[in-house]
Order: structure tokens, then sequence, then C-alpha cells
């Protein structure tokens, strides 16, 4: 029996990128081959089971996992640069990732939603307590605490616009891009708590001990955008 | 069943240290410790815990909410578990040894206890060493302990020393400079400290073309001080920035090859530095191997000082070789092991007759044995 390959270890001079699944990841991917990264043919393979690409740069690897991960795994380090929408950095907060360039794609907001019939006699102001189904837990309860409100928020991973129909919690928190998911589940978006866009990502410590590369990268993404808005 | 597991447990971000770790963290400790003491920085030595007034006044303000507390009940008084020493020798410093001539030198290593870890280093008790510099406000007092840190780690071997150089004071001098609102201030600088360029142009108002251009500085130092140089500035800031430089110049100087970067917005864990500030980096490694700066000691005398933070130190010093260890058997004289002793050989003594000794040797994790013949390689 032949023995299987040993993973590639990542070296030092690996420079390893995550990138989102879904959805982002169509818009981003125009960028990155722009950018002059071109991952392997798995990549666009439906089937492929891989999880690590290696690209036409031999010390250049892609990683494709969920975009909360994208957060994490930069954060720690195990990947160096990354593509996530600012829902996910405000969710985290991590000290340890950079934000230096909006790359201006997934556009769509963090917003509150609550049923339409409930929406017309609600008064916000007179709010102690609300509860509230999301994915975004952090988020929901800061911005509530900064108006004096207490966020109960209920963790769910999808489908949120189930969660006020059911009874689980009377409003929601998600992202909403069209709005068109909320009407056809009966729900009004009433506040925005933030405008959301895609950014580049960056390891704190990759861009302090690798400095020019990592800052050679994030301008020739710069450069990409640039073009792109110019066109 | 046994109730080991339980009485194993200990509490989140505490841990024994077991061997060869213990002896390799005494080792690295002694290393940094003598070079620090060759370039004439005597130890100084504060307690693990004290009143939290003293403790927590002026530098020690940032670390309260990091800080242990409990009631003294000799005094009745609160007291605070020590988070961070350079507060303590800072105190020492200016209450203490006020008389001793300056500029004053002093180092110290001790552990010290946080409330909670952070992500990338989750340790609430880990080893600080360190020195503080007290009473020059000099940029050649910045060089010495920007040098020192850096040589202090390439000494012990880490390999990619790297020391990001940051200014704490630029960002609020500019903002005052430039007249920005108090209420605007705040969430401008949680946008600064994630480098969201996209956020602090938005934030920004007056200020957000010289941040924006403070944010595109960030990087490899040659770049950044040229960066640096083509800002306008208020008269504040430019003279923090032409200090920057004259310290760049000196550490250059000093060590021609070591990897410096610039971070002008850098401020998160600077709250009570006042001057040219650093954290220390090695290359492929995640966490700060330390960081330092200038800060006003007991609140008026000019001071600057560093601490490296052993945990991540010890996770990036290359390993040295195990030294050689001889089991003696039972009966060998004292003096003919105290000789092999001599010689650089850790013995284990045997403290009853075994069969076969080269197989108890290896038990006891031994790569030598010593018999009739001399000393033999265990296999």
């Amino acid at each position: 029996m032949p023995t299987p390959a040993s993973p590639p270890s990542p070296t030092d001079e690996t420079l390893v990128i995550a990138l989102p699944k879904g959805r982002i990841l169509d818009e981003a991917m125009p960028l990155v081959r722009a950018a002059g990264i071109l991952p392997e043919p798995a990549f666009d393979d439906p089937k492929s089971r891989l999880l690590r690409f290696a690209t036409n740069h031999p010390h250049i690897d892609i990683i494709r996992v969920r975009s909360f991960d994208v957060a994490t795994f930069v954060a720690f380090g195990a990947a160096h640069l990354g593509i996530c929408g600012n829902d996910v950095l405000m969710e985290f907060d991590y000290p340890e990732i950079y934000a230096p360039l909006d790359l201006g794609i997934g556009r769509c907001r963090l917003s509150v939603a609550e049923p339409e019939n409930m929406a017309q006699e609600d008064d916000p102001r007179r709010w102690s307590h609300v509860r509230i189904a999301t994915k975004y837990p952090e988020v929901t309860r800061k911005h509530f605490a900064a108006r004096g409100v207490q966020a109960e928020c209920v963790k769910l991973n999808g489908a949120m616009e189930l969660a006020p129909s059911l009874g689980l919690a009377s409003r929601i928190v998600d992202l909403v891009s069209t709005g068109t998911t909320l009407v056809a589940n009966g729900l009004k978006e009433v506040e925005i708590l933030a405008e959301v866009t895609s950014r580049l990502i960056v390891n704190r410590a990759a861009l302090k001990t690798r400095s020019q590369e990592m800052t050679g990268w994030v301008e020739r993404f710069r450069t990409v955008c640039e073009a792109r808005d110019a066109a | 069943m046994t109730d080991t597991p339980i009485r194993a447990l200990l509490p989140a971000g505490l841990r024994d240290v077991l061997p060869p770790d213990a002896d390799r963290e005494a080792v690295v400790v002694n290393a940094i410790m003598a070079r620090f003491a060759a370039h004439g920085y005597e130890r100084v030595k504060p307690p693990l815990i004290e009143f939290e007034d003293t403790l927590l006044d002026g530098a020690g303000a940032a670390t309260s909410s990091q800080s242990f507390r409990v009631m003294d009940p000799l005094s009745q008084r609160m007291m605070g578990v020590r988070a961070d020493m350079t507060p303590q020798v800072a105190r020492v410093a200016v209450a203490r040894l006020a008389s001793a001539p300056r500029p004053l030198r002093l180092s110290y290593a001790g552990e010290v206890l946080r409330v909670k870890g952070t992500q990338l280093r989750p340790e609430r008790q880990f080893g600080q060493a360190g020195i503080e510099l007290i009473g020059s406000a000099a940029p050649s007092a910045d060089a010495e302990v920007v040098t020192l840190a850096a040589e202090a780690l390439t000494g012990l071997g880490v390999p990619g020393v790297s020391v990001d150089l940051s200014l704490p004071a630029l960002v609020p001098t500019l903002l005052s400079e430039l007249g920005l609102a108090k209420d605007a201030i705040a969430p401008l600088r949680e946008a600064l400290d994630h480098k969201d360029a996209a956020l602090v142009g938005s934030l920004g108002g007056a200020a957000a073309a010289a941040l924006s251009a403070l944010l595109d500085a960030v990087g490899p130092v040659d770049r950044a001080l040229a960066a640096l140089g083509a800002i306008v500035l208020p008269s504040g800031a430019a003279a923090e920035r032409d200090r920057l430089a004259e310290v760049v110049a000196r550490v250059r100087a000093a060590i021609p090859g070591l990897a410096l970067t610039v971070d002008p917005v850098e401020n998160r864990g600077f709250e009570y530095h006042t001057g040219v500030a650093f954290t220390l980096f090695a290359r492929g490694f995640g966490a700060e191997l330390g960081r330092g700066g200038r800060y006003l000691a007991g609140g008026g005398e000019p001071a600057t000082g560093t601490t490296l933070f052993l945990d991540a130190v010890l996770a990036v010093v290359p390993a040295n070789a195990r030294p050689r260890r001889l089991f003696v058997p039972v009966g060998v004289p004292w003096f003919e092991s105290a000789a092999l002793r001599a010689a650089g050989w850790v013995t284990v003594s045997g403290l009853d007759p075994v069969g076969d000794a080269a197989a108890e040797a290896k038990r006891l994790g031994c790569s030598h044995v010593m018999t009739a013949t001399g000393v033999v390689a265990v296999e």
C-alpha cells in the first residue's frame, strides 16, 4: 500500500490567504485574480473536497472557510491575509486583525427587523429589554447597551427570519441586502446597525514581521480596486 | 477510580511548568538578566502584592482592570497583585531611590498575575524580565532601551527579531491640535486601532487627511519615515516625528541589520506612554515578545523601559541540547562522581543495588551509565 503523502507543512515563508465560502467569494475572486493570484483548477471544481489550494505562486496557498472562520484564522496567524465583511470584524473585535482596505464588495447592511404589525405601534424609546434572534450577539448587545437597553440574544446560525413567526424572539438582527427575504417573511427593517462591505484583512504580527511583503499585497489590492472603480 | 483528574485541574490560564521547561525558563531569565547587568542595570525586587492605591497609581492605572485584589486583614486596606512590574519599579525609583543619581538604571524579573489573558497568550500568570531607565528624556535613552531589548532577544538565538516602533502620543497630539471634538475621538481611535482605512476616512473630519496619511505610513522603517516626513503636521506632532527619526538612526547605528517597522497610529497597551514606544516580534510567531517605551515615572520624571514576556520568549528561543545525564549505581564513592560533576556531567545516583545498571539508567532518562570500566553510553 502506498503511504499517503504528508500534508504540506506551513513553513516560515508560506503565505496563507483565507477566503470566505459563498456569496462574497464570487465577488472576491475577480479581485484576487486581478491581483495576480491564480488558484489551482480544483478551486473552481464544486466536487473537489480540498480545503487548501495551491496557487501560481509557489509560496502562496488559499484556504476556503466560513466567513466567521476567516477572521479567526487571520486573528491567530494561521492565515496571513483574508477577505471578510466588517460585520464579522465587528462581532469578534479581534485586536490582532487589521483591515487596511475596503474592497467595496459584498455590500449590505446589518439591521434590526421585526414583524410588520409590531413595527406600526412600537416605540423603541420605551424599551428596557429586547429579545433578539441573531448570528451577531456581541454587536447586538453592544448596540442596544449604548442606548440603555438590555438585549437578550438567541444565537442562530441561519434562517433568522423564522424566529419571530415561531415565537423564538420577537426581533432579529441580520444582514439585509435587497430586503426580499424579510418581506417574504412578513418582517420590516426598522433600524440599521451598520453598513457592511468586505475588507482585506491582515494579521497584525504578519504585518509587523513581513512588513514589505504584506504592505506590497495591500498596495496590489488597492491598485486593483482603483482600476475597477475607474472602469 | 481515582480523583486525580479533579485534583489536577488548574484555573484557566494557570499551569504547572515541568522539566525540562522550568529549568529552561530559569536559564533564559539568567541570560537576559546577565545581559542587562552587563549594561549597568541593577536589579530590584518589589513585592508580589502591595496596596492598591500605590500599585495602581500613575503608570499603574492602565493595569487596574487586570489586577486581582484582596483585602489585607492586617491594615484592612485593599491590596492588588501586580499585573505588570513597570509601575512598581517606577515607584521604587521615584520614592525609595529618589536620592540615587540620575540616570538610574534598574532591572527586574518576576511573575505577574492578570485577571484575564489575551487571545494569543491565554496565560494569566507569566514571567516578566525588563529594565527601566529613569531620569533622562534624551533620544539616546530611548535608543539604548530599544537596542538592549532587541539585543537580549537576538542574544538568546531568537531568529528574525523585529521591532515595531510607535508614537502613542502622536495621534492624541494631532487630534487636539486640529481641534477635534472629544466625543468624535473614541470611535476614531477604535477605527485606527483596527487600521480600518475606510472608517478613518469617514470619521476623521478635519483630521481625515492627516490620519489616512499616517495609516499609509505603517510599514518598513525607511518607507514609513519618508511617508511621515511628507505629511504636514502641527508643531507638537512634528516634534514627535522628528524624535522618532533620531531614535531610529541611533538604533540602526548600534544594530545595523535589525528589522525595524514603524506604526505611527499604534495605541493599544500604550495608554501610559508619552513618547517613542515599541513592540518586539519574531518572524513567524504571532504573539508579542515584549514591549516598552517612554513614560513619566511617578507622574513627573522622564523614564523609558522595556518588558519581555517570558512565556512568549520561551516559545521562540531555540531549545538547547539537554545536558548529558549519567547514572551512578549505588556504591560508587562520592569523590568519583564529584569529579564527573566537576567535568560537566549531571549525575543521578542509584539508591538501591540494581541488577542491570544500563536498563536502570535508561528507565531514569539517563544518556550514560557509570560502569567498572568507566562511562558508557546507554543506547
